[in-house]
């Protein structure tokens, strides 16, 4: 294990500046606004700052000051060693209850920033339970290592996460995740709950309708439901062009991901402001986002793969017909999810023991409403929440 | 009438210069261990397609050699509702007065450049078969064309461009040649022009859909009790490959064509997996040149809209009204198709009566979906077959069916 500071070198910088300088612009249509993908105005906004005003150095500074960030090499079988890295905060005085945050894409362990301080200090509140937390890079994602093999799949994110966790002498633990942070953390709980993963909290439940349903015949829908599968088809029918062509070619893609800084940005910058409930992005907010895809250790068309090999793995995304877990389950919903599937449905995918709707938030939870996320991790495993102590001897609370 | 001007691609030297300071600094990704074409382009393909157009591949020379192949011109085209855009096309017309003039229509990612090796032998004259007079635009947003500004400029639009294209060459009556996109605006030129001007459409990608019982109820029969051909079998194998692994850049261009545009623009190494995948994979081992492969990707790189116009032809038609129920017409006129094996939708055969009205069909043993390109020679076979004297377009256009007036001797 070793401590880590993010340090990107001067020449990585200023190659990044002079691309930028060279930027090639396309046209857009007459008044076009987004509907057909990221508008122009922004992303020249935004590439104009990114060349000249946002400094990365500065950011760099206060990310390595906020967030203690180590690596350490983690064995996956059939993959040999990849070195992890990944945030680590304890909680200030009490027993910390282990909790493992799991980001997905375009994410990175920058989710976690703004939610490590509410749930490591608790806020100074003696009766909301305290966490330890610890947030990874996922393998070929901010600065871990990517696999070289193909065939990496959820059994070897979750592998890795939680090697990660064991490493750090957490033998049980916790886990919150959304998007593909979601699913895994779900294989976390398949393969380790129980024994391990005592409880798991996602924001993101997607999950195809029961084998023995017809959806078509499903009529008792209340109006979140029937909105939010509306929602669901909507993403499927024109939101998912990314999806489609991430699971299929990733590597035609990678190409342009790796050579184009505004590629790069326009393709994630149309999810950040998509994706998110009216979140007020400032540009180095986002320039600071996309730079960890830019920098990241394994390149930005590394990201990619994890599409391809869940497609290719024969592990459905919201399969509900294998082994469930049966640890506890707690969900957040967020309206502005990118979709939300019956409520009949997604009960099936585990122990559901805490559940609660928000007014306002979106994909990215974490980020967008850290205060509400945190705090409903405080609810579900706080004194009299239904989590409550499910962590031997760490139960967040002194003594 | 607009004027007609004469037109040579000229791409200056200084934009060459851009093109290959950028090819230079070109950063390259990773790539997983034997993958093969499993995620896309591979990366020692790219690379060494990268360092062909950055020393070696000579652009002055490639756009000279198009230059002399094909005459281009340019022409203001006004279209309902939008703009006057200005039309990129090659014309060449047979040195037979009475050739049948012909519009071949290309689609994405292909460009005029696809009517470069079946345009001299469509202009041939001969007792044999028929002669042509070829028509090939640049669909607006491709090649030298102008792209439309405005929203909406969907497959009607284009269809409108081509078919007033061809009125203002004086063809009045014509028959259509087209694949890809080329098939979905020929068939709208056969719907909305049919009969009157457009009096036979040609087409290597028929898209069928199902067949419905209510609809085409004798065919859904003789579907129901025909056993599939063993090509077929394979064809229908193809499709749901197809459909499951090589349509991630339909659904990407037809919903966020802007987003994707930024790479387009920005990256020609982008541009060049983007496009080279198809070339390889929609091919039927065809043996593409490194500069084959450039020079077609080159054209989209210097085109006059600019690389992320041309995809939002995806997005427009999937929005129209068409794209929504593309089987709701079925043309009179007469169509001719011609199947070959690698094209990526195989439909089988009985479905394609419902597409128009079939008069001339043909199976190719080998081919895929460049065939103006791949199979130049069996494209056109099928054409002098399709319109020749024997065959069942014979003589279509008045006037001009392609062959020699006889004289009649005065006795």
């Amino acid at each position: 294990m070793s401590s880590y500071k993010i340090y990107i070198p001067p020449t990585t910088l200023s190659t990044l500046k002079s691309r930028l300088e060279n930027a090639v612009f396309p046209d857009e249509l007459d008044d076009s606004g987004w509907a057909y993908g990221a508008p122009l105005a922004d992303i020249k906004r935004l590439v104009a700052r990114w060349r000249d005003g946002f400094d990365w150095r500065h950011e760099e500074q206060k990310l390595n000051a906020e967030l203690p960030q180590f690596t350490r090499d983690i064995e996956v079988d059939g993959f040999g060693t990849l070195n992890i890295h990944y945030v680590h905060k304890k909680s200030e005085g009490g027993l910390g209850i282990p909790l493992l945050f799991v980001h997905g894409w375009p994410g990175s362990f920058l989710e976690s920033r703004k939610i490590i301080l509410l749930l490591t200090a608790g806020s100074g509140d003696a009766r909301l339970p305290v966490f330890d937390v610890v947030a990874l890079s996922l393998p070929g994602f901010g600065f871990s290592e990517g696999p070289n093999k193909t065939g990496f799949s959820f059994t070897q994110y979750a592998e890795v996460s939680h090697k990660l966790m064991l490493a750090l002498g957490y033998t049980e633990y916790v886990t919150q995740g959304g998007d593909w942070g979601a699913s895994i953390t779900k294989e976390i709980a398949r393969r380790y709950g129980g024994e391990h993963s005592k409880a798991w909290h996602i924001n993101l439940i997607l999950a195809g309708s029961p084998e023995t349903q017809d959806p078509s015949s499903y009529t008792a829908f209340e109006a979140i439901e029937k909105d939010g599968l509306a929602r669901f088809q909507e993403y499927k029918r024109s939101g998912n062009g990314y999806y489609r062509i991430q699971a299929t070619k990733p590597q035609t893609l990678g190409y342009s991901l790796a050579d184009s800084p505004v590629g790069l940005l326009a393709w994630i910058y149309e999810k950040l402001v998509i994706w998110t409930d009216a979140y007020p992005w400032t540009d180095d907010e986002v320039l600071t986002w996309v730079s960890i895809y830019w920098f990241s250790r394994a390149g930005p068309a590394a990201s990619l793969r994890i599409y391809y090999e869940v497609e290719h793995a024969g592990q459905e995304v919201g399969s509900t017909n294998f082994h469930i877990p049966t640890i506890p389950l707690g969900f957040s919903h967020f309206p502005k999810e990118l979709g939300r599937i019956p409520k009949a449905w997604y009960h099936l995918i585990g122990n559901v023991v805490f559940e609660v709707e928000h007014d306002s938030g979106g994909h990215f939870a974490a980020h967008e409403k850290p205060e509400l996320l945190v705090g409903d991790l405080q609810k579900m495993f706080g004194k009299s929440g239904p989590a409550f102590g499910v962590v031997l001897g760490r139960n967040g609370y002194d003594g | 009438m607009s004027v007609e001007l004469p037109f040579q691609i000229s791409i200056p030297d200084f934009k060459l210069d851009l093109l290959r300071q950028k090819l230079a600094l070109t950063e390259f990704p990773d790539e997983l261990e034997n993958t093969g074409w499993n995620y896309g382009a591979p990366l020692s393909d790219i690379k060494r397609l990268v360092a062909r157009w950055k020393d070696g591949y000579d652009w002055k020379l490639e756009e000279a050699k198009l230059n002399q192949d094909l005459p281009q011109f340019t022409k203001d085209i006004e279209v309902n509702g939008f703009e006057t855009l200005n039309i990129h096309y090659v014309h060449q017309e047979s040195s037979l007065a009475n050739a049948i003039p012909l519009l071949f229509v290309h689609g994405w990612p292909g460009s005029f450049i696809e009517v470069r090796k079946i345009l001299p032998l469509l202009v041939q004259s001969s007792p044999q078969f028929p002669a042509f007079h070829v028509v090939a635009l640049s669909l607006p947003g491709f090649g030298f064309s102008e792209g439309a500004h405005k929203p909406g400029f969907a497959a009607e639009q284009y269809a409108e461009v081509a078919h007033k294209l061809m009125l203002s060459l004086g063809y009045h009556e014509y028959v259509t040649q087209g694949g890809d996109w080329g098939y979905v605006i020929t068939r709208i030129i056969a719907h909305r022009y049919g009969g009157k001007y457009s009096k036979a459409w040609h087409t290597n990608f028929p898209l069928a859909t199902p067949l419905n019982i209510s609809v085409n109820p004798i065919l859904f029969l003789q579907h129901l009790f025909t056993p599939y051909t063993a090509a077929e079998k394979a064809g229908i194998e193809r499709s749901k490959r197809f459909e499951k692994e090589g349509q991630g850049y339909f659904h990407e261009q037809s919903t966020k064509p802007q987003t994707l545009g930024y790479s387009l623009a920005d990256s020609p190494v982008g541009l060049l997996a983007w496009i080279y995948e198809k070339l390889a994979t929609w091919t039927d081992s065809y043996p593409w040149t490194d500069d084959e492969v450039l020079t077609w990707v080159t054209i989209f790189y210097f085109s006059r809209a600019g690389p992320a116009a041309s995809i939002r032809i995806y997005y427009e038609f999937v929005h129209s009204a068409n794209g929504s129920q593309p089987s709701s017409f079925k043309p009179m006129i007469p169509l001719g198709v011609s199947h070959f094996p690698e094209e990526l939708r195989i439909t089988p055969r009985k479905f394609v009566h419902s597409v128009g009205n079939l008069v001339f069909q043909v199976e190719h043993s080998t081919g895929g979906h460049f065939a103006a390109y791949e199979c130049p020679d069996e494209l056109v076979d099928d054409l002098r077959k399709m319109f020749g004297k024997r065959g069942p377009a014979f003589g279509v256009v008045p006037g001009k069916n392609g062959y020699e007036r006889r004289i009649r001797a005065n006795l």
